[in-house]
């Protein structure tokens, strides 16, 4: 099997992250161990970075000093600093600290890769705010409107008694649902299934306001 | 006064009060009969065509429409009481049924009819029935019922139905064509099942089909809670797709797990996706809060 030089394994690294795993890349990886460390490396931030809370925004010391001595271990930069300043500075400390301009590319891609998984974290709460608030927008006209709908009549009153009782108990079930809906949705704003759920529910209470209307009506 | 004269006058008195005792009762009979209300029961026939449209609008009562060979309706109204009126009435190739309060403030009882209707199977039947119960037996057509509290049991159907309770139960035995079910609260029975086309939803009331799984027919089952059973034959051939977000799902079906990405949802709550022999049918079970019960058929 033909194989590969550092560089052109660095070159596909992203991919390879991503899960596009070449024959050639994995023979490569085997032969060097450089490469195998990066890789390591490199999963280890995505392991770490996919274990912090949505709301952490702060990237912990713990990491910064993990990456660093790691990096030392391996020789990969020279200077040791204070993990305090090392967080201030680390970007331009290991940038000058280069051991040769074959690995820039390799620390690069650790950087953009290490970005992109520590942004994760950040994107994922925004998109959860996102989530929300399209489920708020979307969600809130319908709200009101049926609340107005059920204010406009009052209480319901057929004169027929089990007609008046299957309608009043279903509307409290659909309110018990649309309770349940909206708490599970507030929870998990990316969850389409209790969305869908949600917007049943409410299309349910639209459904029987009317025919609580129409009977009323037709009962005056 | 001579006595002829009083003889004549005395007949003449006599006759006039012979006479006024028949026709005073005639009259009297006469008129009660008009004031009389029609029977309680009815019997009305009407001759119509191929694929008749037969409405029925009822708000308190049972309904039983069954199929027979005639090429004609046969509405037999039960009402309850005088304040309550029967119109049946044929427009062209459709009869109307309909139950109206006759005066003021009825109490409900007094507003109950019960139908029994014969119709043609191939005919197409509309029936809204608020309480009270509906039955319907070996009509092909196609059939819209629309309940709030009614129960729906049909048997041996054929056509597009669409079914909607409020918190009115469903049942049909031995149902093909097509079937689309909605209902808040009530139970949904489907047993004996031969339709391409299933869809069936409630929200807090349980779901069980035990049937055929047809080639490329279609099985959507939706709860929010309460319990969703499918049974399933060994012959049967089906992609299964069975999710509860808050619920548990019990599978009996030895799936072959699906080779692509599964769906987005499917990190949420507890979900099975699998292939049952060649997955001919597509089956879909969700529920929010409800258990799925994916068991074998005796």
């Amino acid at each position: 099997m033909a194989t590969i030089t550092c560089k052109d394994f660095l070159d596909r690294l992203e991919s390879w992250m991503e899960g596009d795993v070449h024959s050639d890349s994995q023979a490569h990886l085997r032969n060097c161990p450089h490469c195998r460390s990066l890789v390591e490396d490199l999963k280890a931030i995505c392991g770490e970075a996919s274990n912090w809370r949505a709301d952490e925004i702060e990237v912990p010391p713990r990491i910064w000093t993990y990456l660093q001595s790691h990096l030392e271990q391996e020789g990969l930069i020279r200077e040791s600093r204070p993990a305090e300043t090392a967080k201030a500075t680390w970007f331009g400390g290991w940038f000058a600290a280069l051991p040769r301009p074959a690995l820039a590319g390799a620390y690069l891609t650790l950087l953009i890769a290490g970005a992109f998984t520590l942004s994760r974290p950040m994107n994922r709460q925004s998109n959860e705010d996102l989530w929300r608030a399209d489920s708020r927008d979307s969600t809130m006209p319908l709200r009101a409107q049926l609340i107005a709908e059920q204010n406009s009549f009052g209480s319901f009153n057929n004169a027929n008694p089990a007609v008046n009782a299957s309608l009043n108990q279903n509307l409290a079930i659909v309110d018990n649902y649309i309770a349940l809906c909206e708490k599970s949705v507030q929870e998990e704003p990316q969850n389409e299934v209790a969305r869908d759920y949600l917007y049943q529910a409410y299309q349910q209470k639209a459904d029987l306001l009317a025919q609580m209307t129409e009977r009323g009506e037709n009962n005056r | 006064m001579s006595p002829s004269h009083f003889v004549r006058k005395q007949f003449t008195w006599n006759a006039s009060r012979k006479a006024a005792a028949l026709v005073v009762p005639s009259l009297l009979i006469c008129g009660m009969a008009s004031a009389t209300p029609p029977p309680r029961r009815q019997e009305q026939h009407f001759k119509v065509e191929a694929h008749p449209v037969v409405t029925i609008h009822n708000p308190n009562g049972t309904i039983t429409v069954k199929a027979w060979t005639k090429a004609e309706v046969m509405v037999i109204s039960t009402r309850a009481s005088d304040y309550v009126e029967v119109d049946a009435e044929q427009m062209g190739n459709r009869v109307d049924v309909s139950t109206h309060a006759a005066a003021d403030n009825v109490a409900p009882d007094d507003m109950r009819a019960d139908y029994q209707i014969n119709v043609p199977e191939d005919a197409e039947l509309q029936i809204h029935d608020d309480s009270g119960e509906v039955n319907v037996a070996n009509v092909l057509g196609d059939m819209n019922v629309e309940t709030v509290a009614a129960g729906v049991d049909l048997e041996d159907s054929a056509g597009y139905v669409t079914i909607k309770t409020v918190g009115g139960s469903f049942q049909c035995t031995r149902c093909a064509g097509k079937l689309e079910i909605a209902s808040i609260s009530g139970n949904l029975r489907l047993t004996d099942i031969h339709s391409f086309h299933v869809h069936a939803q409630t929200s807090t009331g349980n779901i069980l089909f035990s049937g055929e799984f047809l080639p490329n027919g279609i099985y959507r089952l939706k709860n929010y809670s309460g319990v969703i059973e499918v049974r399933f034959s060994p012959a049967d051939s089906f992609d299964l797709s069975a999710t509860s977000l808050k619920g548990k799902v019990i599978n009996e079906a030895m799936l072959t797990p699906k080779s692509h990405q599964q769906h987005f949802y499917s990190r949420f709550g507890n979900s099975l996706f699998g292939t049952f022999n060649a997955g001919r049918a597509k089956v879909e079970l969700t529920s929010f809060d409800g258990t799925i019960n994916i068991l074998k058929r005796d």
